[in-house]
């Protein structure tokens, strides 16, 4: 996960906030009021048209628009590619759903204290280690080819089946990290407290550490989710005919690349929303911790 | 600083090919000579349009497969020859003898003839191109010819199904009875089209970025058979060859070699596909290379 989200993850003692109030940011962008906001729109206008312009006016440029924006291709491709990007949505909604159990179950195993556990959160280091990093794709090609060859006996050969495996196991090691930043997150002092009032220590991990850190975590963890959603596409490699392989099918069969334009169009349309979703939460629990510290 | 210099001397073809453009009208009044021109006189005219001087580069896929790439790999080549693959340096598989062969026609000794390994999708992606013409099995058809010009057809193809013993495909002979079969074949060939249009399945093919990943699928059992082209499917990839499928589409599907658009070359390199297939080498090399069992059914 990147860095700079962890400052969206409070810790115990609320420090300075180093961004602008969030009514400021649109002024801010455009440079202030009067006179600064016509230099502002002006300079905005004339940069975007001349790098318009440039493009356009490239020796490149009729060949490109050729191949990656006909139109004629686009009306065709865009409703093909769509109908299989549900099953992308598939892929995705199911990996989610069992990346948010299994990273959880890896994120506690990580922060049990206590040397009896040293074997245990050896092996859920090893494990995030090992899957952030190995190239989503290598994963997602060794399970695919790989565990239908082996013929176990009442495993699933589906290259569906190994796919959301694939997914699930590369970014249950992201979001168990992201849990563990969450759990860690959590003040000593509130897991004191549960002890204090007679809890174990299972019993303020459940009831009093998760629910906090879980709530801290939603921003990074949609993020990855919107990673995740992505990389559903890598499973075109085994030949499984998903959003991305249809494009390909498409663009290979005419020798033009408007089809993964297309593709790039429902991607964004999905992800920005999720994108501002995630704004939204960040600034709410913003605003949420600056009326709470009033308190 | 390279990329300028590069640039450079890509400007200075294209106006060069440009300035070349305008000039044949004068010929155009005088067709006996152009008829008579022979395909290295041809090239000799439009160096200009050489990717290299002096050079026929030539772009295929690595791996090259049997049996249109063989031989043993050559020293300190990219491409290593194995049980299904080939060098194409070597000069030995349909389209490697073809290309050497063709060179020759078009005025190029076999030290000219350069080999370039490019991914099927960069065959055929907009801009300058780093080869004279991509050479893979690349079927002609009108779509395609938008973003590349092709050369006059080189071998006359079509489609057929293999499958490894115990499979359900083996013994079918018509379209209807392949309807329920899990198929697959590599993206973007003609393969995959075959099984869409004219068996169209009720189980969606299979397409696969490499043959290999195909036939591992067909090795796993996750495939009842893969569409490979006919003469390919002699080849051992598979235990049995079930049958060869009509033409998709209403013409007779043909290998094209793809030239960027408006490459003065692709005229040159058709005088000599027309030469050698008149005096008859096209089938020699077919003969010599393929080696393909005819009486194999047709799926009606």
């Amino acid at each position: 996960m990147s860095g700079g989200r962890e400052t969206t993850l409070p810790n115990g003692t609320p420090g300075p906030d180093p961004r602008p109030p969030a009514g400021d940011r649109r002024s801010r962008i455009l440079g202030g009021g009067g006179r600064s906001t016509w230099v502002a729109v002006l300079s905005t206008v004339v940069f975007f048209t001349v790098i318009g312009l440039l493009i356009v006016n490239s020796s490149g440029w009729p060949e490109v628009r050729r191949s990656f924006f006909d139109a004629e291709e686009f009306a065709y491709a865009f409703p093909e590619i769509l109908a299989k990007f549900w099953r992308n949505v598939f892929i995705f909604s199911v990996a989610e759903i069992l990346v948010l159990l299994f990273a959880l179950f890896i994120a506690v195993l990580r922060s049990l204290p206590g040397p009896v556990f040293t074997p245990l959160r050896i092996m859920a280091a090893a494990y995030t280690d090992l899957f952030r990093g190995v190239p989503t794709i290598l994963v997602i090609a060794m399970l695919g080819y790989g565990m239908p060859a082996l013929q176990l006996r009442g495993l699933p050969d589906s290259d569906l089946f190994w796919a959301i495996i694939a997914l699930t196991l590369v970014y249950s090691a992201y979001v168990a990290e992201v849990y563990r930043a969450g759990i860690e997150s959590i003040h000593p002092s509130q897991i004191a407290a549960a002890r204090s009032l007679g809890l174990t220590r299972g019993q303020a991990l459940r009831h009093v550490v998760i629910p906090q850190a879980v709530r801290r975590v939603v921003p990074p963890l949609l993020n990855d989710f919107i990673g995740l959603q992505k990389d559903s596409a890598l499973i075109a490699f085994l030949g499984y005919t998903e959003a991305l392989l249809r494009a390909q099918i498409i663009q290979a069969q005419d020798f033009n690349f408007t089809p993964y334009v297309a593709l790039a169009v429902i991607y964004v349309a999905i992800t920005i929303p999720q994108a501002r979703f995630v704004d939204w939460l960040i600034a709410r629990e913003r605003t949420k911790r600056q009326g709470g510290g009033g308190l | 600083m390279r990329k300028w210099i590069l640039a450079l001397a890509a400007m200075t073809s294209l106006a060069a090919a440009c300035a070349e453009e305008e000039t044949p009208p004068a010929d155009e009044g005088s067709p006996s000579s152009v008829e008579e021109q022979t395909a290295a006189e041809c090239t000799d005219e439009h160096t200009a349009d050489l990717f290299a001087p002096d050079t026929l580069t030539i772009a295929t896929g690595n791996p090259s497969y049997k049996p249109w790439y063989g031989g043993e790999s050559e020293p300190g080549s990219e491409w290593k020859s194995g049980e299904f693959t080939g060098d194409p340096h070597s000069g030995e598989g349909y389209e490697s003898a073809f290309a050497y062969a063709l060179a020759e026609e078009m005025g190029f000794s076999e030290d000219q003839v350069t080999w370039v390994a490019v991914t099927f999708n960069k065959s055929f992606a907009p801009g300058p191109k780093d080869f004279d013409f991509a050479m893979q099995q690349i079927s002609v058809s009108p779509k395609r010819e938008e973003a590349v010009d092709f050369s006059a057809g080189y071998f006359d193809v079509n489609q057929a199904l293999i499958a490894n013993e115990g499979s359900p495909a083996i013994g079918v002979t018509k379209l209807a009875g392949l309807k329920d079969l899990k198929l697959g074949a590599p993206l973007g060939t003609t393969s995959l089209q075959a099984i869409e249009e004219l068996v169209q399945p009720t189980q969606e093919a299979g397409a696969y970025p490499d043959l290999d990943l195909a036939l591992k699928d067909l090795k796993n059992g996750q495939l009842d058979g893969v569409v490979v082209d006919f003469p390919t499917a002699f080849y051992g990839y598979a235990d049995v060859v079930v049958g060869q499928f009509p033409d998709v589409g209403d013409e007779q599907e043909q290998f094209g070699l793809a030239f960027e658009t408006d490459n003065a070359l692709v005229g040159c390199a058709d005088i000599a596909i027309e030469a050698m297939r008149d005096d008859g080498r096209l089938d020699e090399l077919k003969s010599e290379w393929l080696e393909v069992d005819t009486s194999v059914p047709t799926f009606s």
